[in-house]
């Protein structure tokens, strides 16, 4: 496995990708806040807001379908927690679209907010991960406030996580070519945890490698980045149009559609 | 038991991230004076470590189809000390979040409190404080066991807290925080299963690593084993039997399974107290719910055409973000003719 699996479109090329990492982080956490707080049964109001991502999202030229992928991937939990509201409202309201018209309860037009939101803030997520290469973002995190060890972890951490999945997907390998039966759970537990055991054995044995080798092109604990931060026009313009964006939709859109 | 964003209010959320950072804030700024720089790499693979024993799973018994994997932060808090396994453990959380999108942003907060912190300092001084100096196994054994569970519960049982402040659920809080106890009462016994086994294999052949954590010899034994599973299968029964009259075990079977029960409407309407006072808090705070209807439950005379006109309107508004979008796109494909200039690369 690579990097490519998760975040390759960082290394595409676009206006979006060109924006500063701190601008970009910012304004998700706003737009982010914005949309959590908006009312709780307003699901064409959602629609509107969803431009907004999905526009960044095309003009980061990143595939629709990686994203609806993306999220599906990550839904179940909130799903289930979704579907349970029809259960514990049943007030019921009447919906209505166009010409059509129906009755329905409060609470699906309230499991239809909670995915729509989802699926907003989600697109938001992707939309500053696979337009931002991580580097960058920790390099704007480090000049945001986080402490330098933990900017560090990070980096080290996004570094090395394929290194070791690499070679526990190699244990998984060979565990299931030797194990033609289930043997029962002691063995099972036996077997899992002297995979784990010795694979935090190899991680402490990889890490040393690294720290000498680091140590040996002059590492001294600081977090180094070759790209850059500098905060130029463009990040002005899209901090603008966000902020005209979020302001019409909350002065115009919002009092129309509730 | 990773939280998205939509269960959480704006202020709970910036409560959450507030304590979640200065907390962490202060443990990188103790922890500052005492690492060396071979502990940083060591760190960084150590939460690498991390993701990849999350994917070492094994099939449980009596539960068919399903299987369990180690969570970590318990044997990382043992094995580093608290305060360096919450670094490890509330990086690797920050990076589902950022990277896997596993957790919502504004969530990361309480996800770290939740899954982070007190796993890590719970679990690491319950530890200690049962297996103290001793070079028994079975102590050892129920030590990791317990840390595992008590910690895992404490973590567990603050969702529902965090998202009833927030005023998001319509469940009751009884209902949600029992299933969230009953699931990870399973979970936190499994878990401490593991990380026990894990301790004994390092313990027999890289004693060094673990010396100055743990004394003396653990190893998985027969009489340990059958005891564990008959805890299991002890806490497995009460819990079905608690639950079973009307709070239900597992969140998604349960919740599957809802509207097939018969006597679905009595169990709402015994705990519709709870749900009332969600229900008036919502009314308080979502203004005006969009939909028309309800405006024709106040004023009568003109339902019909209140209610044609607000049909009208969201339609626009449904068909107007369509279009929208469907031009942003169209219009980025326009302007897009040759692919990006790095795509070459990959």
């Amino acid at each position: 496995m690579h990097h490519a699996h998760i975040d390759k479109f960082a290394y595409q090329d676009s206006v979006i990708h060109r924006l500063d990492s701190r601008v970009k982080f910012i304004v998700l956490v706003l737009f982010t806040a914005v949309v959590i707080s908006l009312p709780r049964h307003s699901i064409v109001l959602l629609s509107l807001y969803a431009i907004g991502p999905f526009a960044v999202l095309v003009l980061g030229a990143i595939p629709l379908r990686f994203v609806f992928k993306q999220i599906l991937l990550v839904s179940p939990f909130i799903i289930v927690l979704a579907l349970t509201c029809p259960f514990y409202d049943r007030t019921a309201v009447s919906a209505a679209i166009g010409p059509f018209s129906w009755t329905t309860t409060a609470g699906w037009l309230r499991c239809g907010s909670i995915l729509g939101k989802f699926v907003i803030t989600m697109m938001c997520m992707i939309a500053l991960v696979s337009t931002t290469k991580f580097s960058n973002l920790l390099a704007g995190l480090q000049k945001l406030g986080v402490p330098r060890i933990l900017v560090l972890q990070l980096g080290f951490l996004y570094r090395y996580i394929f290194v070791v999945i690499d070679k526990a997907q190699h244990m998984l390998l060979s565990r299931r070519g030797r194990s033609l039966v289930y043997l029962g759970f002691r063995s099972e537990l036996k077997t899992g945890a002297a995979m784990i055991g010795s694979l935090f054995v190899r991680s402490i044995d990889t890490a040393e490698k690294i720290s000498i080798a680091m140590q040996a092109r002059g590492f001294n604990q600081d977090w180094r980045s070759i790209s850059r931060l500098h905060i130029g026009w463009a990040d002005f313009v899209f901090a603008a149009a966000v902020i005209c964006y979020v302001l019409c939709l909350e002065l115009f859109a919002k009092p129309l559609f509730t | 038991m990773h939280m998205a964003n939509e269960l959480l209010s704006v202020p709970v959320a910036g409560a959450t991230l507030a304590i979640a950072g200065g907390a962490l804030g202060f443990v990188c700024r103790q922890t500052r004076k005492i690492l060396s720089s071979e502990q940083l790499a060591l760190m960084g693979v150590l939460g690498a470590f991390v993701f990849a024993a999350q994917m070492v799973n094994f099939r449980l018994p009596a539960m068919p189809g399903t299987s369990g994997h180690l969570v970590g932060a318990v044997l990382l808090a043992i094995l580093l000390g608290p305060s360096l396994g919450a670094i490890v453990i509330s990086s690797v959380i920050i990076i589902q979040c950022l990277i896997f999108q596993d957790g919502g942003l504004l969530a990361l907060g309480c996800n770290i409190i939740n899954m982070g912190l007190i796993p890590c300092y719970a679990g690491y001084y319950i530890y200690s404080a049962i297996n103290g100096q001793s070079s028994k196994y079975w102590r050892t054994y129920a030590a990791a066991i317990a840390a595992c569970v008590i910690s895992l519960e404490l973590g567990a049982s603050l969702v529902p807290i965090e998202a009833a402040l927030s005023g998001v659920l319509l469940v009751p809080l009884s209902t949600f925080l029992l299933t969230m106890l009953g699931v990870h009462a399973i979970v936190g016994i499994i878990e401490g299963l593991v990380t026990a086994a894990v301790l004994g294999y390092l313990q027999q052949v890289r004693p060094d690593i673990i010396r100055a954590s743990i004394q003396g010899k653990i190893r998985m034994s027969k009489p340990a084993t059958i005891a564990t599973l008959a805890v299991i299968a002890a806490v497995t029964a009460a819990g079905l039997s608690l639950l079973a009259s009307d709070k239900p075990d597992g969140l998604e079977w349960s919740y599957a399974e809802r509207p097939d029960q018969e006597n679905f409407e009595p169990i709402v309407a015994n705990e519709s107290r709870a749900t009332t006072k969600v229900d008036a808090f919502q009314e308080k705070y979502s203004l005006m719910p969009d939909y028309s209807a309800r405006n024709s439950k106040f004023g009568q005379t003109s339902e019909q055409e209140s209610e044609s006109a607000a049909g009208w309107t969201s339609l626009a508004g449904l068909a107007g973000a369509a279009a929208t979008m469907l031009f942003v796109w169209l219009v980025a494909q326009i302007i897009r003719k040759n692919p990006p200039r790095s795509q070459k690369l990959i």
